[in-house]
This record gives structure tokens, C-alpha cells and sequence, in this order.
């Protein structure tokens, strides 16, 4: 038993790291985009255009200044809003990060 | 953290901040509603009074439309322009309301 050979090193098998140059993570656009102007699109197809105040951990999204477009047209403006999570569909950056 | 000055932390935040004051609350189903916010949980269910429901009712009968079966409302929206629309709007109140949360899109706390 002793002298057995000793098992092989493990494969390569794990994915290889993301390059250095990566922009980040998910996490880390979203952290970027916070405070910045930004676009909220629904899953109904509906824009909110405002400033990131802050997420959690369901995508729930609170913004300022708040533009809702609707077939490329203002439906309304809120002052401050919440977005439930669950209808978000992508958040995009309206500025330089 | 929250380099903003509202000073609000996480989304619920603002939601906190409204309890006692009129909401507005966009919902699934092209239906709107403002009430005074008394109570609210994780889930985004709500209690709310004093409530005025707007319920958005889309009329197909647009040329686009006709001949189109069981087009869905924001599919409607997407391929016809608005003014082909024919929005009929019914209004409601109610005293006391309990929205479930899995039908809020969209909560607004009175502008400040």
C-alpha cells in the first residue's frame, strides 16, 4: 500500500480566470453604476431614465428624476421610484462610468 | 455608500419613508392606483387606503388590430402606434386594499 504510485495531479479542469483586462463583474457594474445616470428596462418594454440611487439583492432599484418612455415617448416623471426587481430586464449605463 | 443626498441606503428605504403618505403604485395589467401607504412587507405586498384605482382598458378595434386574435396588451402597444389606441379608462375607490406584491411594477413616494 505504501508503495503505491501517488495519484495523478489533478487536471486542468477549472475554467480559466477571466483575463486581467476584464471590465468586472456583474456585481462590479453594478456597484460602478450607482449614483449615475442610467436606463432601466421592463420586461413590458417600458424605459425608466434616471439617476441609480441603489439596488439589492432582487435587482429592486430605487431612482431619482425618474423618466418613463414608453414607444420613445414621456408617460410620466417621478420624483423618486421604486422598481420591483422581478420586472427588470436590463440596466444600462446612460454615462461614462 | 450612498453618495446621494436623499441618504437612502437600499431600495426599501424609500418605501419606508413613505409609510403615512400617498403612493403611487403602477401594477401588472395596465392598472394604476394612489392610496395612503400604511403597512408594507418584503414582498412589496402593501396595505393601502383611501385608494383610487385606474384600470387602463386597450381597445383593438384599430385597423391595425382587427383581424388580430388575442393580441396581448403590451405586444398592442408595441406594434401600433399609440394614437390607434383607443384608451378607455375606469376609475375606482376603495377604502382599504391589500395589493399583493407580486403585481406592484413600480412604487412612487409623493415628490418632496
Amino acid at each position: 500500500m505504501d508503495d503505491s504510485p501517488p495519484p495523478p495531479p489533478p487536471e486542468e479542469s477549472t475554467p480559466p480566470p477571466p483575463p486581467q483586462t476584464h471590465t468586472g463583474s456583474p456585481t462590479d457594474f453594478l456597484k460602478g453604476v450607482v449614483g449615475k445616470r442610467v436606463i432601466v428596462r421592463l420586461n413590458s418594454g417600458v424605459d425608466y431614465r434616471g439617476i441609480l440611487s441603489c439596488l439589492d439583492g432582487y435587482m429592486n432599484i430605487a431612482m431619482e428624476q425618474t423618466e418613463e418612455h414608453v414607444n420613445g415617448k414621456v408617460t410620466n416623471r417621478y420624483g423618486d421610484a421604486f422598481i420591483r426587481g422581478n420586472n427588470v430586464l436590463y440596466i444600462s449605463a446612460a454615462e461614462a462610468l | 455608500m450612498d453618495p446621494s443626498s436623499s441618504g437612502i441606503q437600499e431600495p426599501f428605504d424609500l418605501i419606508r419613508l413613505s409609510l403615512s403618505e400617498r403612493v403611487f403604485v403602477k401594477l401588472r395589467g395596465d392598472r394604476e392606483m394612489t392610496g395612503i401607504l400604511h403597512a408594507y412587507d418584503g414582498h412589496m405586498n402593501l396595505i393601502l387606503s383611501d385608494v383610487e384605482e385606474t384600470i387602463m382598458i386597450v381597445d383593438t378595434e384599430s385597423p391595425e388590430a382587427q383581424g388580430t386574435v388575442s393580441v396581448r396588451k403590451h405586444e398592442v402597444f408595441g406594434l401600433i402606434p399609440l394614437q390607434y389606441l383607443v384608451l378607455q379608462v375606469a376609475k375606482r375607490k376603495m377604502e382599504m386594499l391589500f395589493v399583493r406584491g407580486d403585481g406592484v411594477i413600480l412604487v412612487s413616494p409623493p415628490s418632496r
